[in-house]
């Protein structure tokens, strides 16, 4: 049967390769014949805990076979899985939880303590599916949640009673940094992840006897390459610990001794590799692909990476979650005097890409433009906000087809050859370490302190990271610089928080009565040193 | 200033940990914890560089020298002494 929906991969999979090694953590490893098990439970589990087509599942663990198990079980389900940043304030997950209406979160025993800030916070959740212990062993359970756990699991039945659904329904929703101060919910269906994946799949040619590195965080739509890729292959998933990656010279014996094959990831961590890893030519002999996305990769550290590791091919990909990916890159040979950014690339199997110009017409070749996408890959729309959706999903204006097209505020042009080169951004959207980060989110949740009048966030270019975030502050009261740090550190994820605070009388104005960022951009940055 | 006190700023100042989310005393678990992550260990690497005037190798930078602000001190104090 051809695979619709996400979990038929799964599936599939676990018909061909029982007994291979689908996922493996640092505690154990899951063969593909136990994860379709395991997530056969957890989909009969749900669904007797009330869980219904369509609704929305929160994932609350940290990454492990559990994770896993929760997100196919989920989507086997007939539900949207909702992927929580474990290390979010509670607030802000809150809020994600209040917005899908997520009623119902996969969990684990660890996570009490959050799963108790995140009721106290306002989340709507009535059932705790905890995957690693009995409900009775919940230690202070809260009243008026039901805890649902391996007793119940454990008995379920272990097969799939078969396809909830089709491939346009919702299979998850990530959230990312929206402009006015909450996040926004990207939904993407089954048909959008499984179009890229099978782009993938042919593209990367894996093999069951690959291993795949799963790095990003599950709410980070990186995941989606590692973990449905390998699947379709039948290859194995092996979780990055987090404090291994810590440590450039630990990930590089880690991506040995696991014999990693296919690297994904931010470039930033690629970029440590290359600094601090210790890397000689000829370690890391497994690796055959490396695979970046979610930011620029400085082109000195791409470039020492890939003369340390001769032999792998090196790939960007490009796209906001949106779109899952849309373009690609297979990097060359890097002249020793190149100093510009590689190119976002070429659009994959069967997707779009237009390149618009101020009057709404395709851009010349040479000409820069704003890129709209089409094609499968490209999400439903925001959660619950049909105006926004309205905004960035547009008519497709250019072909009879009238199909939908993303349109991505990011400036590109063409290149003679075809490729696309990455220009920028025309709103105030950055990146930083892969995350993709709206000043003005920053800015709404610092203007809540009362001590502060006015302030703007800007992004100061950073060689390793993408950028450093800076805010200028006008105060009406004395606060301190670790007030403001922390009074952001309580609504924003560690990664939006900026890292130095600078007050000031006033903040510089445009001609045109606007806060002239570029100006404090400009007096941020570190003169070179000539001597 | 103590070389415990100077990490310990770092860690507060620099690296934006919230006490509310553990006090940083010297044993504290700061990769667990999340205090250090990736960009955080960077940073702290080239403050203590630049800060106490020693290099660091690459083979240097792993949990038992990074785990704590005991172990930072102890391993810039070794470093001072090698130096």
């Amino acid at each position: 049967m051809r695979a619709f929906l996400l979990p038929h991969l799964l599936t599939g999979a676990a018909e061909r390769f029982p007994d291979r090694i689908a996922v493996r953590d640092e505690l154990g490893a899951l063969r593909y014949a136990e994860l379709e098990r395991q997530s056969n439970r957890l989909a009969y589990t749900l669904r007797e805990s009330g869980v219904l087509r369509g609704d929305r599942v929160g994932l609350f663990l940290n990454k492990s076979l559990d994770a896993i198990v929760g997100i196919y079980g989920i989507l086997k389900a007939g539900a949207a899985y909702v992927p929580l940043d474990p290390f979010a304030p509670a607030a802000r997950l809150a809020y994600i939880l209040r917005d899908c209406g997520v009623r119902c979160l996969v969990t684990q025993r660890e996570k009490g303590r959050e799963v108790t800030q995140l009721v106290v916070s306002g989340a709507p959740v009535e059932t705790l599916v905890v995957s690693n212990a009995a409900a009775r062993e919940v230690a202070e359970p809260l009243e008026g949640i039901r805890y649902v756990g391996t007793e119940t699991l454990d008995a379920a039945p272990e097969h799939w009673p078969g396809a909830p659904g089709i491939d346009q329904d919702l299979a998850y929703i990530l959230y990312t940094s929206g402009s006015t101060g909450q996040p926004k919910g990207v939904m993407l269906s089954h048909l959008n992840a499984l179009a890229f994946v099978e782009w993938c799949h042919s593209y990367f040619r894996p093999t069951p006897e690959d291993v795949f590195s799963n790095h990003a965080p599950l709410h980070f739509d990186l995941t989606i390459l590692d973990i449905y890729t390998a699947a379709m292959a039948g290859a194995a998933l092996a979780i990055v610990p987090p404090d291994v990656s810590v440590f450039p010279v630990q990930l590089a014996r880690w991506i040995e001794e696991r014999r990693i094959t296919i690297w994904y990831s931010v470039p930033s961590i690629l970029a440590m590799l290359a600094l601090r890893g210790n890397l000689a030519v000829g370690r890391l002999p497994s690796l055959r692909h490396v695979i970046f996305a979610g930011e620029v990769f400085p082109t000195k550290h791409l470039r020492a990476l890939m003369t340390l590791l001769p032999r792998a091919q090196f790939t960007n990909l490009y796209g906001p979650t949106e779109t899952n990916v849309c373009t690609y890159y297979r990097v060359p040979v890097l002249p020793e005097n190149q100093t510009e950014s590689i190119p976002i690339g070429l659009p994959i199997d069967n997707v779009e890409v237009v390149v618009t110009g101020d009057d709404g017409r395709p851009a010349a070749e040479g000409e820069t433009g704003e890129l709209y996408v089409r094609g499968n890959t490209v999400a439903h729309g925001y959660w619950g906000d049909a105006e926004r959706t309205a905004r960035s999903f547009l008519l497709n204006a250019f072909t009879p087809a009238r199909d939908r097209m993303y349109r991505t505020g990011d400036l590109v042009r063409r290149r003679e050859d075809g490729h696309l080169i990455f220009i920028g951004r025309r709103d105030h959207q950055i990146k930083s370490r892969g995350y993709r980060i709206e000043l003005g989110d920053i800015e709404a949740a610092l203007a809540a302190h009362p001590g502060v009048a006015e302030c703007v966030v800007v992004a100061i270019p950073d060689e390793v990271i993408g950028s450093r975030l800076k805010a200028f502050v006008v105060t009406n009261e004395v606060v301190k610089e670790g007030d403001l740090a922390r009074f952001c550190a309580d609504r924003l994820p560690k990664y939006m928080v900026p890292e130095s605070f600078e007050f000031v009388s006033a903040l510089p104005k445009t001609p045109t009565g606007k806060t002239d960022r570029k100006a404090l951009v400009t007096s941020s940055v570190p003169v070179p040193d000539h001597t | 200033m103590t070389t415990v006190a100077k990490l310990r700023d770092f860690v507060l100042n620099e690296l934006h940990w919230d006490e509310s989310r553990g006090a940083i005393t010297p044993d504290f678990p700061l990769i667990e914890n999340h205090v250090v992550d990736s960009m955080g260990l960077l940073m702290l690497v080239s403050f203590v560089e630049e800060q106490f005037g020693i290099a660091l190798a690459d083979e240097e930078l792993v949990p038992n020298n990074f785990g704590t602000i005991t172990s930072i001190a102890k391993l810039i104090e070794q470093k001072k002494s090698e130096g």
